[in-house]
């Protein structure tokens, strides 16, 4: 398991994350909503340990993650953040060929990972490519096999992956596929953790379901049952109703339309044109 | 699939096996060429003398002394100090993801030579003489040091919330080199007609000034700091994703961070203090091996120490013939062939909007 516990973290006198408790379990797909600001990649990061100066814990399989060195924790969690840019020409396969790096393991082996994982995230095509030449979309894939290459070999224990946003240059199909990919790789004995924008994707995907809003879980529990007009409006200050979907037996959730802007932006325009 | 890979790696050794080659031929080349021209043949002869073969063959006399007291002890200096730079550029633009980072833009170079500047200047009194083994032994000391200074200044102020910011990096670089120039102008108006020759000579880059007792000393220093860089290659890699991304990766971000900056200012500050400020070997030719081979930094790093080698012993080669008798001072040739290099690099990073 890997455990949040009483997570807090403030920068000077703001407060990012107050008493956060989150729990992703292996086989599972734990999701992560809420609105923008609301402490999301802060609680990633800290979930990372690159993050290290929170009052709490962070445990991973019974271990602090203050007790990891980098190499060691590299081999129980894996990270994709929501853009990497590479300022020389390597090739695709050399960025998944990276996942590698702390594995001591044979060339044999470490090609046949590389090559399952490009398979898997269909990225094979792309491997002598070079990564400042991709698409959007195909750079996150080629990244998300590099991640999955760190976490893909079987062992005693349980791998996590944390993701952060995944899905934020792709298309609806890329977006099905990487979900749905993440979503399979939980068999492998490993935990997934996703930051989600789309509500409808993150209940349609996870397991569990937190909702963040000023670095406080407002709500959290099995995705479908934590999945209401109520929870939803809560953390996201938005009127919305939430239906069920017979073809996916999934609730889904529709913004109420409203056609007065809020006073706030009123506000913000009315200084912009007197400027 | 399975052979792409070996043959990559084989293709890493083949790449680094022909530019050795290249290299040794470059040499014995370099070593034919000067005042007094020797036959290859004698080079050969006399070089395999020295590790006790061939001895009972007969060759000039006045060949085999130039060639042991001049020319080798300087040919060795220079595959050594091109080596260290180029490296030495190789491993920073690696560590700061930015292919026009170079050791004079970080502040190496100016630290050292304001170090060594200050210390020939106002050093001087502290020893009897300027040609014992201890001066020659603290100068490199001293260059080094100042080196690491301004290298750690440049890299702190360049700090934004615990990520380098490449930007204020560069202008910190530059604010550090202003205060460099400014510490070297004030001990040249205290210098005495000597030491300002000595100097002027010194920033100019001179690789004239080799002995066996200077290489004694400074060969480890260079080899090792070169060895150390090396051997960060494989996490540079990961780097190359950003510092957090390496850190997922397992690697020690911090240790490679500090290796690297302290062995990269100990190469660049030695270099300095033997043969004073080279300048683009450090950025062109990590760049040129990026362009011509691939950026795999296990190919780059040890690529750049034997292209920084040959491209030193090159221009030397031009430096001490195109005006014989008398000598073109180094880092003339070098800017001669690096300057319109790094302009056409920025030229194309501006069409990139790498900038």
């Amino acid at each position: 398991m890997y455990q949040a516990i009483d997570l807090s973290f403030r920068v000077r006198d703001r407060i990012i994350l107050q008493n956060v408790n989150l729990t992703i379990r292996p086989g599972e797909f734990t999701a992560v909503v809420g609105p923008n600001g609301a402490g999301k990649s802060t609680l990633l990061k800290s979930l990372a340990y690159e993050n290290t100066n929170f009052r709490g814990q962070v445990i991973i399989n019974g271990t602090s993650t203050s007790s990891y060195t980098p190499k060691s924790l590299s081999r129980v969690r894996a990270v994709l953040p929501q853009s990497t840019t590479v300022p020389f020409a390597f090739t695709a396969e050399q960025i998944v060929h990276l996942g590698r790096y702390t594995h001591r393991s044979t060339h044999i082996v470490n090609r046949a990972i590389v090559q399952e994982v490009m398979e898997r995230t269909s990225t094979f095509s792309l491997k002598d490519q070079a990564y400042s030449t991709l698409s959007g979309g195909e750079k996150q894939r080629v990244q998300l096999a590099r991640v999955l290459a760190q976490v893909w070999e079987e062992t005693v224990h349980p791998r996590y992956i944390l993701l952060d946003e995944p899905t934020s240059s792709m298309d609806i199909a890329q977006q099905q596929q990487m979900f749905a990919l993440a979503k399979s790789v939980c068999s492998r004995n490993i935990g997934v953790m996703a930051i989600v924008h789309d509500l409808n994707q993150a209940v349609q995907f996870a397991d569990q379901l937190y909702f963040l809003r000023d670095g406080k879980i407002t709500a959290a529990g099995e995705a479908k049952d934590v999945f209401t007009k109520t929870n939803i409006e809560e953390t996201f200050c938005c009127r919305v109703n939430v239906y069920h979907d017979p073809c996916n037996n999934c609730p889904y959730v529709i913004t109420e339309r409203t056609d007065t802007v809020p006073a706030s932006i009123h506000h913000l325009k009315l200084k912009t044109s007197s400027l | 699939m399975n052979l792409s890979l070996t043959v990559r790696d084989t293709r890493h050794a083949l790449v680094l096996t022909a530019l050795s080659l290249v290299l040794v031929i470059t040499v014995l080349v370099s070593l034919t060429v000067g005042a007094v021209t020797i036959p290859v043949g004698d080079v050969i002869i006399i070089l395999l003398q020295k590790i006790g073969l061939f001895s009972q063959l007969q060759v000039d006399s006045m060949h085999e002394v130039v060639l042991t007291t001049i020319r080798f002890p300087r040919v060795v200096m220079t595959l050594l100090v091109g080596g260290a730079l180029g490296v030495s550029g190789a491993a920073l633009q690696g560590l700061f993801r930015n292919p026009l980072v170079e050791p004079g833009l970080i502040g190496v170079s100016g630290g050292s030579a304001a170090a060594v500047v200050l210390m020939i200047v106002f050093g001087s009194g502290f020893f009897l003489s300027t040609d014992n083994l201890l001066y020659d032994a603290i100068i490199p000391i001293v260059s080094f040091g100042g080196g690491a200074l301004a290298t750690f200044m440049v890299l702190g102020l360049g700090k934004q919330s615990g990520k380098t910011n490449i930007a204020v990096l560069v202008l910190t670089g530059v604010a550090i080199n202003a205060l460099a120039g400014s510490v070297i102008g004030l001990s040249v108006f205290y210098a005495d007609e000597n030491q300002l020759r000595t100097f002027t000579f010194w920033t100019l880059g001179d690789l004239g000034g080799a002995t066996p007792g200077k290489l004694l000393i400074t060969a480890p220093l260079l080899l090792g700091s070169m060895a150390a860089l090396l051997v960060q290659s494989r996490s540079l890699n990961a780097i190359a994703l950003g510092e957090a991304e390496a850190y997922h990766m397992g690697v020690n971000v911090e240790r490679t961070k500090r290796i690297i900056v302290l062995s990269s200012a100990l190469a660049v500050g030695v270099s300095v203090s033997l043969a004073g400020i080279i300048g683009f070997i450090g950025l062109v030719i990590p760049h040129l091996i990026r362009v011509v081979f691939h950026a795999d930094q296990r190919l780059v790093l040890p690529a750049s120490v034997l292209g920084g080698a040959w491209l030193l012993i090159i221009a030397d080669v031009i430096a001490r013939t195109i005006v014989a008798p008398a000598e073109l001072p180094i880092g003339v040739m070098t800017g001669l062939i690096g300057a319109p290099f790094f302009i056409m690099l920025l030229m194309k990073a501006k069409l990139k909007n790498e900038i």
